[in-house]
């Protein structure tokens, strides 16, 4: 299959860049397509298979043309790039009738309506949480704490972060010096507390 | 009996051309068969048989279409609902993604009406409450009162943008220019390529700092001569460029308002300052235009005779500089014709026009001067240009221009520079003494320097 799409995409350049009675155009697409067209290991081991079967012919038809060059790498590349191209991997346009891309149109500009209400809402939401939670925080501040604790003594106690990095923690990135490099020793395994 | 049916295809196809054509002799209708032409054919038409009489009447009286489409194939589920379904209008078509989607839609459409309803009322109240109140003043009310009206612009369009009818219309070509909707999708269109087109031609072809020293059209020009549109840009034959073109205007803004085209040649050559100068080709003012009209006709101005005829001033626009074809002498670069549409603040008086620019006025013309002192503001732009042809003579001698016979030369210049002898190892070896290394060596020619 790949060598099919290969062959007939690149129909034009292959002519072009190889004698036109050489076998090898021919030969070596299917090979190199294994190769470079699969992109699943599933894919290549399926091209695997195609491939193990035919290297009884391909050493023949190689013994009896007498002609076994190896591909030009720049021929490669460029095969390896207008790959990219093929119809394999850019799905071809929708093709609709007018009503039903009418249609389409419709579904789409609805989904992306649903989608931009949704986020919109949400949102709001966020940022009215985060406003209440602004105002609260103001309220803390300008309050006199319990008994003869000062004004704004119960904001400094909430804005306080003990224990978030659990029960007398520090961060995790505090747990070993910053280094540049890794160390030359990964583990040391004998180390005992 | 099985082969009745592909020897009888033939034999209708061919009664059907003999019916459909039977006065005609059989060589008029060859070019239109789809059979090639055969010798047999007339023996064919005398093969019938009786067996296929009913297929013949058929075919006769009336061809059956084979359509798949038209419900006479398929299941018959599939019969029965093309048989009840045929004509359902397009927004009822019983697909229930598409109906739940229109839901969506309608729902977002009713929202916007409301808020368009909210905002024209605050329009209202805030029209008739006194400025004086505010702490901004006038100012601030007027400013707000923009706003809000713009606002509501915006919403009149995000109200109909969704609708699948509307784009349908539109793409049509039948949408209503007075409608907000169809003037946003269109405008949208033109700036989707032929903006840039026109925008790109103007930066080129430098049209900004030597005809204008700032421009950015907003309103869609095109060119037609004779019937073919015209690219911008292009250079044109001087036959087609004889008889004045055909525009297609479309305005994007709402509203009467009072255009005048011009055409200018900003390339003409004048040997006595060596440079180049301005003419002007044709300059038509007062013509009403809004949205919704499309074309104007540049012949329609042509028509009236000049000179001493009254002045050709109808509701169609006035004509000041009637048509002068483009023409180009020989030798002399390109000339680009630029056509200028301007929207005027208010009616100009033609007379002055006319005593300014007609006759002698049409050398050295200035679309800048024209703008500043008729109070024009240049709104849409397209050009052509034009280089000596084969039928620029015959353009000249028919309209009565002199100059065919004049062709332009370059002038050359010489070099100031004193000649130098060319030094170097190549320029020792190129006397014939040094014939032997002549195969080595680059002929660099004279010594007489200074290319």
């Amino acid at each position: 299959m790949s060598f099919l799409s290969v062959n007939i995409t690149l129909r034009g350049l292959t002519s072009r860049l190889l004698p036109p009675s050489s076998p090898t155009s021919t030969r070596l697409i299917p090979a190199m397509s294994a190769a470079f067209f699969s992109t699943t290991p599933a894919m290549a081991a399926a091209a695997a298979p195609a491939k193990g079967g035919a290297p009884k012919a391909t050493p023949k038809k190689k013994k009896g043309k007498g002609k076994g060059e190896a591909r030009d790498p720049k021929i490669v590349n460029m095969l390896q790039h207008f790959a990219a191209l093929s119809p394999r991997r850019i799905p071809a346009p929708l093709r609709m009738g007018r009503n039903r891309h009418l249609r389409h149109w419709t579904i789409h500009r609805a989904w992306l309506m649903f989608r931009r209400k949704q986020r919109e809402q949400r949102e709001g939401t966020l940022m009215r949480q985060y406003q209440s939670m602004h105002a609260a925080c103001e309220e803390l501040r300008q309050t006199e704490g319990p008994g003869t604790r000062d004004q704004g003594y119960l904001y400094r106690v909430a804005m306080e972060k003990k224990g978030v990095y659990g029960h007398n923690g520090v961060p995790i990135e505090y747990a070993r010096p910053q280094t540049e490099t890794p160390a030359r020793m990964a583990w040391n395994h004998e180390w005992k507390p | 009996m099985s082969r009745c049916q592909p020897v009888s295809r033939p034999l209708i196809r061919s009664l059907q051309q003999s019916h459909t054509s039977a006065s005609l002799p059989s060589i008029a209708i060859r070019s239109f068969s789809s059979t090639p032409a055969r010798k047999d054919e007339p023996t064919t038409t005398t093969q019938s048989s009786g067996s296929d009489v009913s297929k013949i009447e058929e075919a006769l009286l009336g061809a059956r279409i084979e359509n798949p489409f038209d419900g006479s194939l398929g299941s018959r589920r599939r019969r029965a609902a093309l048989a009840t379904t045929t004509n359902i209008p397009f927004e009822q078509m019983p697909y229930q993604t598409f109906q739940e989607a229109r839901k969506i839609l309608n729902a977002d459409r009713q929202e916007k009406i409301a808020q368009i309803v909210k905002e024209t009322a605050k329009i209202k109240r805030l029209e008739a409450a006194d400025a004086s109140t505010m702490r901004g003043g006038e100012a601030y009310k007027q400013k707000r009162l923009a706003s809000l009206r713009e606002y509501v612009e915006e919403l009149k369009i995000l109200a109909d943008i969704n609708d699948p009818l509307v784009k349908r219309r539109f793409e049509d070509g039948m949408g209503d220019m007075n409608k907000p909707i169809y003037r946003y999708l269109a405008e949208n269109r033109w700036r989707g390529m032929d903006y840039k087109i026109i925008t790109q031609r103007i930066e080129q072809f430098n049209v900004v700092p030597d005809i204008l020293p700032k421009f950015d059209p907003t309103m869609d020009v095109q060119l037609s001569f004779r019937g073919s549109k015209a690219a911008p840009g292009t250079i044109l034959d001087s036959r087609l460029t004889e008889t004045p073109p055909t525009l297609r205007m479309q305005v994007f803004d709402a509203g009467e308002r009072l255009l005048s085209v011009v055409v200018m040649d900003a390339d003409v050559p004048d040997p006595m300052s060596d440079g180049f100068k301005r003419r002007c080709h044709f300059l038509a003012a007062n013509i009403p235009w809004d949205p919704t009209k499309k074309t104007l006709s540049l012949h329609r101005f042509g028509a009236t005779p000049t000179g001493a005829a009254p002045t050709p001033s109808t509701s169609e626009g006035d004509l000041a500089v009637p048509w002068l074809p483009a023409f180009a002498q020989k030798g002399s670069p390109y000339h680009r014709m630029n056509v200028f549409v301007l929207e005027q603040s208010g009616p100009l008086d033609t007379a002055k026009l006319k005593e300014l620019y007609d006759g002698a006025g049409r050398d050295s013309f200035s679309i800048k001067s024209f703008r500043d002192k008729f109070n024009a503001r240049p709104v849409g732009f397209n050009l052509f240009r034009s280089v000596w042809d084969e039928g620029t003579a015959g353009v000249m001698q028919r309209h009565g221009i002199p100059g065919a016979d004049v062709e332009f030369k370059r002038q050359r210049v010489y070099s100031l520079k004193t000649p130098r002898k060319a030094k170097g190892w190549e320029a020792k070896r190129q006397k014939p003494k040094y014939k032997h290394l002549w195969k080595y060596t680059k002929r660099i020619g004279t010594m007489s320097g200074g290319t």
